[in-house]
């Protein structure tokens, strides 16, 4: 899953501790989400997609779309 | 960098549980050692030797309530790293059975839990410092 975690943090200038702080998780989830290393659950996704006003599938796109 | 909120308030209830944990095994296996090894066999002197085990128990409660309040990444991060040092272990103590039909000393059951110990804290680091890498 590709995600514009990082570009959306960097719009409104917060930090990945700024970012879990406001989503209440540890800073290493934030890491692990922007660098593609983990793919968030529906709740935490839709916490994040609240958080930017954007809807999710404005935010996280499959790597490759299937049939 | 400076923990989030979160990874303050977990890690503070845990460090709480687990020292209150580490104080009554500490306490009562003074009190075995002391109290229990001079009974005589029966099931009196096997209750009073085993009961460290009651804040062995209240210590692996702690890591399940800290499984339980952890953010959801940290939890698949942490299970994942007991599997592999669980895994790890039964490798480490499997082989060492067969040198000690090879002539190897006896070591005593309690040399498992260590090595589970040393294994969790060694996939943990080596697991983060790979993390902190590919984060780069």
């Amino acid at each position: 899953m590709n995600n514009r975690i990082r570009e959306l943090r960097a719009e409104h200038g917060w930090s990945q501790a700024d970012l879990a702080e406001r989503l209440d998780v540890s800073r290493q989830s934030v890491n692990a989400i922007e660098t593609g290393r983990y793919d968030p659950s529906l709740p935490l996704a839709f916490a994040i997609s609240r958080l930017f006003g954007l809807p999710v599938e404005a935010i996280f796109t499959p790597d490759q779309e299937t049939a | 960098m400076a923990a989030s909120k979160h990874e303050k308030r977990v890690g503070k209830a845990y460090l709480r549980e687990m020292a209150g944990a580490f104080l009554v095994y500490s306490v009562l296996l003074m009190a075995s050692i002391r109290f229990g090894r001079p009974l005589e066999d029966g099931v009196l002197r096997l209750m009073v030797l085993l009961s460290p085990m009651i804040g062995f128990c209240l210590a692996l409660w702690a890591i399940a309530r800290h499984l339980g309040r952890v953010d959801e990444y940290l939890r698949m991060f942490l299970l994942e790293s007991f599997a592999l040092a669980a895994g790890l272990t039964a490798g480490l103590t499997f082989s060492y059975g067969f040198l000690e039909t090879a002539g190897y000393p006896r070591i005593s059951m309690f040399s498992v839990w260590m090595v589970l110990c040393g294994a969790t804290m060694l996939v943990c680091l080596v697991r983060s410092v790979h993390a902190k890498r590919e984060a780069r």
